[in-house]
């Protein structure tokens, strides 16, 4: 802002400028002085969920800008951060992180920024549900989808909530009052799903994915998951894991099957033709993604919508 | 062996036709889908409801896999109903629709559901004038 100033002082020199009336340049000055303290007043935010990005604007209002390192549609699991992303984190007050290990970088990200900002890492706070690590399978980690559970997003906003109301106490009605207004919406979405989904009998809530991201939904929704592993990676499965999983199709009577990031068409092909099972459509598995599934509700909707479809 | 080199090129010709349709036939016998594979089919059996309310409602619905099985446009304080549903081992979740007069104060329905084996479940829906709830039975 010093340099407007300077710049509007500068000004003065001019003669058309020396017959303006001062009271006009004043008011000039009060108005870009006004701009751009309004534009340092918010809070600013980096989120490196595109959950969390979609939380902390609906919560944070016009009061905070926030900055979304990973955009919809790009997988959080691959994703690394720029320099341009450290340099955004530097500058940030709130850090948001969905944390039960989806953000690998963390360590580095705190040590190469060297933020004074509060780091956030909203997911370690609700409890854990495990699965078997993408990259080997017979390891168990902690399953890090925790936003497919409509009771865990509730917690993040709270979280969301609270990390603003501590940076800026001065807007707590304003973060506590869209806090609340969000909440509702999750409240409307949640009976929503629950009447769609009691479309389907308890027995057949069998949920069969090639990317085991969904525990947290089938625990609140009464779902039993059958994760079918090689699907999703460039490697031929062995012939006995491919007879397994069409076995296991069959004894459980699955109707639909819900593939992600097809690498293996011909597998694929196989276990539809000999299980009897249908493709039943693609889900939202790592956060928020283009069109309908740009926003937490048309994610969420989606994703209840395909299922019932498919398996009803 | 004797004829005409295009004579010949013909004969090979029929003869791979030939022997293309039985091979045609056996490698694409598997590629129509198999039947899809049937849920086990768990038969109706009668299960007991009774609902009791704090305040009178002007109706009340029960739905069951999205169809509507009981329906009361005059119901009373207390009402029983035998009703026939499939009750898999996992239990059932039925959808409540209460509508309570406009202007009341919070009220609540009790719901007891008697599954096939005898046991009693119950669950609580509480709401003001129009109220939607899905209950999972146990």
């Amino acid at each position: 802002m010093p340099s407007l100033c300077n710049a509007l002082a500068a000004l003065r020199g001019f003669p058309i400028v020396r017959g303006m009336k001062a009271h006009a340049l004043s008011l000039l000055t009060l108005l870009a002085l006004t701009i751009s303290s309004s534009a340092q007043g918010k809070l600013r935010v980096s989120s490196f969920s595109t959950i969390l990005t979609e939380v902390a604007q609906q919560v944070g209002g016009d009061r905070v800008v926030v900055t979304g390192h990973v955009k919809p549609g790009v997988d959080p699991h691959e994703y690394e951060p720029k320099p341009a992303d450290l340099k955004a984190v530097g500058e940030a007050q709130v850090i948001l992180l969905s944390a039960k290990h989806m953000e690998g970088y963390v360590g580095k990200l705190k040590e190469s920024t060297g933020t004074k900002g509060a780091v956030i890492e909203v997911g370690d706070g609700f409890a854990s549900l495990k699965m078997k690590a993408e990259n080997d399978p017979n390891k168990i980690v902690e399953d890090p989808h925790w936003w497919h559970s409509i009771t865990n997003m509730r917690k993040a906003v709270k979280v969301v909530r609270d990390a603003l109301i501590a940076k800026s106490p001065a807007d707590t009605a304003l973060f506590t009052d869209n806090a609340a207004k969000y909440l509702a919406k999750l409240d409307a979405l949640e009976k929503w799903a629950k009447t769609e989904l009691a479309k389907l009998p308890r027995d057949q809530r069998k949920l069969v994915t090639s990317h085991d991201a969904f525990q947290y939904f089938a625990k609140e929704n009464g779902f039993t998951i059958y994760a079918i592993e090689g699907l999703s990676s460039a490697d031929q499965p062995s012939s006995k894991k491919v007879a397994d999983i069409i076995a296991t199709i069959k004894a459980q009577g699955v109707k639909a099957i819900f593939p992600e990031k097809i690498e293996n068409p011909k597998v694929l092909k196989e276990i539809t033709k000999e299980s009897g099972a249908k493709l039943g459509g693609e889900l939202h598995a790592d956060g928020l993604g283009e069109g309908e599934a740009a926003t937490y509700e048309g994610m969420y909707r989606h994703n209840v919508e395909t299922i019932v479809k498919a398996l009803q | 062996m004797r004829g005409s080199p295009l004579l010949r090129a013909l004969l090979a010709f029929l003869a791979i036709l030939a022997l293309g349709w039985p091979l045609r036939q056996l490698t694409n016998a598997g590629d129509a889908p198999r039947e899809q594979p049937k849920a086990a089919v768990v038969a109706a059996k009668e299960i007991g409801l009774r609902l009791a309310f704090t305040l009178v409602p002007k109706s009340v619905k029960v739905l069951h896999l999205g169809k509507e099985v009981w329906s009361e446009s005059a119901p009373t304080a207390e009402m029983e109903r035998a009703l026939k549903l499939a009750y898999p081992d996992a239990g059932i979740e039925l959808q409540f629709q209460i509508e309570w007069p406009a202007d009341a104060p919070l009220a609540a329905m009790r719901a007891v559901l008697t599954d096939p084996a005898g046991d009693a479940h119950e669950h609580s829906i509480w709401g003001q004038g129009s109220t939607e709830e899905v209950v999972a039975f146990p």
